[in-house]
């Protein structure tokens, strides 16, 4: 069956990597991308930009245009969210979970629809520790962030409605960049994080020597999202996109960035930065809530930075991607090692002054 | 057996002033709100210059601990600020009037030699105990050598530097070849150039003022295989007591093992914090003979310090 995918988020740092291995799969007739912003270049002949906003019923299509490509979708991909950490949990949930609403509402009016993948974060699992496999939702441990929750309750949502569409979700980790060259198309809390232990600006980091922290490739998320999507689609399935057993620990990441550091600034040993000192969440709250009473602008903004996503640290939870290797691996999908392309990410990062590469630069990789 | 301090004396101004008071002549950048939440009260403040108040506390140790002038063999003057290092007037020459000779004339020290140490920050008489036990190790027959710091700073100043309230003082130390107290045990210092610039690098120091003080703790105890348990006490700089809370969460030290009364009563003295306190905890009578004792302090420049010692 000839296929048309819808995809909200297209423009975004996964959706953008995702529309040409979209528009590379045969059985894909047209990619249709919702998008908020206007007069946008046709970066391949099968993709159709089409203007609306998750955040408003319909979509916030054209009626005309509305009932002109909902009987055709056999395919949603819902990518659009904030991923900002640092929103009220009123205004993460209007996007994150509203857009949800709406994409269900429009997803019924979809006759040919055969599958509805939506893009979650493996942090769902919020304050849990331990082993968190891919069919664990429900929790009442709380949440480091409004994203977190959010998301979570999105899949709730989700979940409630599982009954009436064919929905599976997808949950990616910490997306870091391309494993092929290390390109970073979109900087994240990560990639602040790293400019700020680059800077000497973040000195304690909570967690413990073993936590993981899990990191992906993009192009493995991208690559893996639409096979997951369009060729190994199970509906009621989770999978997770993740770095799994193949997680740095903490300690190992810090020891391998500054030694990355340094191998790729040389005058930077001059500095003698030391490693951040890993700590108990209390002592960095205590830190955190001292560098925000002392009011300088410089520090607080890394502290903003970290406060609402390196406590996730002091939860240390390995997220189980068993059953969806299993499915990739099927498929020819390896998993990119985190040892592998992570230098590879440094430098490109150090090369490019922290920027992410231009979006117009980003996307001629979509053309090809 | 290791060198000791073997004597300490203190002198403080007269005037002492609350935060309010700071406020209110506009001394403080912070609200004094927020420095009391830090665990300050109140500072000195000194109308005398820094070399008087060194004098006094050298002469207040040699008259106090019973020992000849000409006994001493060395004496080293500490001071964080340049200004301190001068008795200068308009004329040129006059920069080369140094407090340290003139204190080695009033106190009669005819036979010490004499030297000062300046771009240590607040670290300048941690590092003067440095160079002092090692002279004794390197002379068998030098036996006692007096350290002395004394810091004022200038006229009008801020009384906060980096959310931390600031006292003038001097404090002089005995340090002797065969001490019957306060054996030095180990010592550790670091130096990071990097941060040489104060001003533009205010974030970064204050960032890596954590990781770099715990890797030093932590060589120093491991060194000396030292449990952070067994410490009877820590004698503070006086910094801000949130910053000690942090530290000595790092350093796996219970509050209760810092000698924090003084961050409130006294301010930070820039490079005698740690003396002072030791002085106070031995007048207190909390101290027994064996009690292992650590001196921490951060200096500008940036240096960080620490000093091991058995009481």
């Amino acid at each position: 069956m000839r296929q048309t995918v819808l995809i909200t988020g297209g423009t975004g740092m996964v959706g953008r990597e995702l529309l040409p291995k979209l528009c590379s799969d045969e059985a894909v007739e047209k990619v249709i991308v919702l998008t908020r912003r206007t007069a946008q270049s046709l970066p391949n002949r099968k993709i159709q930009l089409v203007h609306g906003d998750v955040c408003k019923p319909d979509l916030g299509l054209h009626e005309t245009c509305r009932q002109s490509i909902a009987p055709h979708i056999t395919t949603i991909i819902h990518g659009a969210s904030e991923t900002s950490f640092h929103l009220e949990l009123s205004e993460a949930r209007a996007i994150n979970v509203g857009g949800v609403k709406n994409v269900l509402r429009f997803a019924t009016d979809c006759p040919r629809l055969k599958a509805f993948c939506h893009l979650s974060t493996v942090y769902v699992a919020g304050k849990r520790t331990g082993v968190i496999r891919e069919n664990d939702l429900r929790h009442d441990c709380g949440f480091v962030n409004s994203y977190e929750q959010s998301k979570y309750e999105a899949e709730e949502l989700l979940s409630s409605q599982a009954h009436r569409l064919p929905i599976a979700i997808v949950r990616l980790s910490t997306v870091l960049g391309r494993s092929t060259d290390g390109t970073v198309t979109k900087t994240g809390a990560i990639h602040s994080a790293l400019r700020f232990l680059f800077h000497s600006l973040a000195p304690l980091v909570p967690g413990t020597d073993e936590s993981p922290l899990d990191l992906i490739a993009l192009d493995y998320a991208a690559e893996s999202v639409a096979l997951l999507a369009l060729q190994q689609f199970v509906p009621g399935a989770t999978w997770h996109i993740c770095g799994g057993s193949d997680a740095f620990s903490l300690a190992e990441f810090l020891e391998q960035t500054l030694e990355l550091f340094y191998q790729n600034r040389p005058a930077w040993r001059k500095r003698s930065i030391e490693k951040p000192a890993i700590v108990n969440l209390k002592t960095f709250e205590l830190f955190v809530k001292s560098i925000e009473d002392l009011g300088d602008s410089v520090l607080k903004n890394s502290v903003f930075v970290l406060k609402s996503s390196a406590p996730q640290l002091a939860y240390p939870k390995l997220i189980s991607d068993v059953e969806t290797q299993r499915t990739l691996s099927c498929c020819g999908v390896a998993r990119p090692r985190i040892r592998d392309f992570y230098p590879k990410v440094i430098r490109f990062l150090l090369e490019n002054n922290w920027e992410a590469m231009p979006q117009a630069q980003a996307s001629l990789s979509i053309r090809q | 057996m290791s060198p000791g301090i073997v004597a300490i004396e203190y002198v403080l101004p007269p005037g002492s002033f609350s935060l309010q008071e700071l406020a209110d002549a506009e001394l403080l950048a912070s609200s004094p709100g927020q420095l009391q939440d830090f665990g300050f009260d109140r500072c000195y403040i000194s109308s005398e210059p820094a070399d008087e108040l060194a004098l006094r506390a050298a002469a207040a140790l040699i008259k106090n601990a019973d020992v000849e002038p000409d006994s001493i063999d060395l004496l080293l003057y500490a001071s964080a600020l340049s200004k301190n290092h001068q008795l200068a007037t308009d004329d040129s020459l006059s920069g080369f009037n140094y407090p340290a000779a003139k204190i080695q004339y009033e106190l009669g020290l005819t036979r010490a030699n004499v030297a000062g140490i300046s771009q240590a920050g607040c670290t300048g008489l941690n590092y003067a105990i440095k160079f002092a036990s090692d002279f004794l190790q390197a002379n068998d027959n030098a036996n006692r050598i007096l350290c002395v710091s004394a810091d004022v700073l200038p006229k009008g100043s801020k009384r906060e530097i980096l959310y931390n309230v600031i006292s003038d003082g001097a404090c002089a130390l005995l340090i002797e070849r065969r001490p019957e107290r306060n054996r030095i045990i180990a010592q550790r210092s670091i130096t990071k150039g990097y941060y040489w610039d104060c001003i533009s690098r205010k974030n970064e120091i204050m960032a890596a003022y954590f990781p770099t003080a715990k890797n030093l703790f932590q060589e120093l105890l491991r060194a000396t295989e030292c449990d952070p348990k067994d410490l009877r006490m820590v004698l503070p700089h006086n910094v801000s007591l949130r910053s000690w809370e942090i530290l000595l969460d790092l350093i796996g030290v219970r509050k209760d093992q810092l000698f924090s009364e003084n961050i409130s009563k006294k301010g930070h003295v820039i490079g005698a914090d740690n003396w002072i306190n030791l002085k106070d905890a031995m007048t207190s009578g909390v101290l027994k003979p064996g009690d292992k004792l650590l001196a921490f302090n951060f200096g500008f420049g940036a240096n960080w310090t620490a000093v091991l010692i058995e009481h």
